[in-house]
């Protein structure tokens, strides 16, 4: 009858309703060698909406976003067992054609990568790539790419000067730009603001909350507050297990775990 | 796991924390005093319940104050955070509590007789249980105990059964004796504010409740 009476639960991860899925994360075990940084991840991501994962350094949740769009297996040694299912489709099974998947399931990184070209061409690069597609068509989604990623008026006049000229901030949103420029249907972003002034964070997180009409969302942060602020749902992970997943509110009221209460409060050990 | 790794924090929550059991517990005596003057109808101390009642508008602003300032400068989350907004809506209900109190003690000052024997002994056992109610509750957010916020907040009803009791027979002696009519009217806002003291008491059986495990009682079905 009393709360506080009940004791909390190790782990609480909230089920998702299926029509509301586009990202199912079943028994998900990764491995760097031999050494296992994930274990049995189980865990639903929903359809245009954001989902922020948190917790200390080395908790897995990079290497939980790393396996959605296999760009681990860029490195030998690593591997992951489990499945993820992209709309029911297991990305991680040996037929799929990574590339492709990668234009399904873009991904932005903590520093700016923008590639040493202009900034017409760093938006344009994956779109020439991936389609056949007209020079005017081209300059449409180039246009359209900048402005969704909240750059277009601060670059419109200089489109042909280096991508490398831009300040951190301009450069990060030139990544989200390149990454939403091929149409993926998942964005993948590791503290893409660690490295970003507030106010440069500030007009990140307006382009983040304004693609998730469009995309699936997951970000890894280190801001409690910016997780607090951006995403629907919201996971917490420690030592490569989640162990609590739900409502980002309801996470960051009134947590269902120890561990995540103590996390986002500062209690820590 | 109770210390934050920035044990300043933890100092900020003790701070407040203190505090407002400190405010309950002027409130509690301010409580107790009013009921005593007006028993003993006694003036001069009427008078100093009534001076009695700045502290505890003092302690409430400063709370409020350094609620705000833990909010701003720590951002908290979770408990953390319903720890400062619970300290100040107690600390808002200690104050009116404490008005209660005071206004008790003022009608005491305009009264042109002490209550008779058996209307002083009624609305004595009335105030008896408002101050245990406020009492417990400030004990209960004193030693984070939920259940006996919660077992406060169960026993609303008697103070208001008591209440309407005290009530029939204020009216009653206006019937029998109508000189009366004036000092009776008196007893019955005594009457009422020391139930709605009772009422403060349950609002803040609620939000002890809330600081402590996150959930409103208003909820739950009354047992």
């Amino acid at each position: 009858m009393n709360a506080q009476l009940e004791a909390m639960p190790e782990t609480a991860i909230l089920d998702l309703p299926p029509e509301v899925v586009k990202l199912a994360i079943k028994d998900l075990n990764f491995f760097y060698g031999s050494k296992q940084a994930l274990f049995g991840v189980e865990v639903a991501f929903a359809a245009n909406a954001v989902t922020a994962l948190i917790g200390p350094s080395g908790c897995g949740k990079s290497t939980l976003l790393r396996t959605l769009n296999r760009i681990y297996s860029l490195y030998p040694g690593q591997k992951a067992t489990g499945q993820v299912l992209l709309d029911g489709e297991d990305v991680l099974a040996p037929r799929v054609n990574v590339a492709a998947l990668r234009a399904r399931i873009g991904m932005v990184f903590q520093k700016p990568t923008p590639f040493p070209m202009s900034i017409f061409d760093n938006v344009a690069y994956g779109v020439r790539l991936y389609e056949k597609i007209g020079k005017a068509d081209l300059e449409a989604r180039v246009e359209d790419s900048l402005r969704r990623a909240a750059l277009w008026e601060e670059v419109k006049d200089k489109l042909h000067q280096s991508g490398l000229s831009l300040s951190g901030g301009q450069q990060q949103r030139l990544c989200v730009a390149r990454g939403i420029a091929v149409k993926p249907e998942v964005l993948l972003l590791d503290e893409p603001a660690s490295a970003l002034d507030p106010i440069s964070t500030a007009r990140l997180e307006e382009t983040i909350a304004e693609l998730k009409s469009d995309y699936t969302i997951v970000i890894v942060t280190h801001n409690m507050g910016q997780a607090a602020r951006l995403s629907d749902h919201t996971g917490f992970m420690y030592l490569g297990k989640l162990v609590e997943f739900g409502e980002t509110e309801q996470l960051f009221t009134n947590p269902v775990t120890d561990r995540a209460r103590d996390y986002i409060t500062g209690r820590f050990g | 796991m109770d210390q934050h790794t920035i044990t300043a924090i933890d100092a900020d929550l003790d701070g407040l924390s203190h505090a407002v059991a400190a405010m309950g517990d002027l409130a509690v005596a301010q409580v107790k005093a009013a009921i005593d003057v007006f028993v003993r109808y006694d003036l001069a101390d009427a008078a100093k319940v009534v001076r009695g009642d700045d502290a505890l508008d003092l302690q409430d602003a400063e709370i409020e104050r350094n609620a705000v300032r833990f909010i701003a400068l720590r951002q908290p989350v979770a408990d953390d955070l319903r720890r400062p907004i619970a300290a100040m809506k107690i600390a808002m209900q200690l104050e009116r509590a404490g008005d209660l109190a005071k206004n008790i003690a003022k009608r005491v000052g305009r009264m042109e007789a002490a209550a008779s024997e058996a209307q002083a002994a009624s609305i004595a056992e009335l105030g008896r249980m408002a101050a245990d109610r406020l009492a417990a509750v400030v004990n209960a957010f004193r030693e984070r105990n939920a259940q006996g916020a919660y077992t406060v907040w169960l026993k609303d009803t008697e103070i208001d059964e008591r209440h309407d009791g005290v009530l029939r027979e204020i009216v009653a002696g206006m019937v029998s004796e109508p000189s009366s009519v004036s000092d009776s009217t008196h007893l019955l806002f005594i009457a009422k504010n020391l139930e709605r003291i009772g009422d403060h008491a349950t609002n803040i059986a609620e939000l002890v409740h809330y600081q402590i495990t996150g959930q409103d009682l208003e909820d739950r079905p009354k047992l």
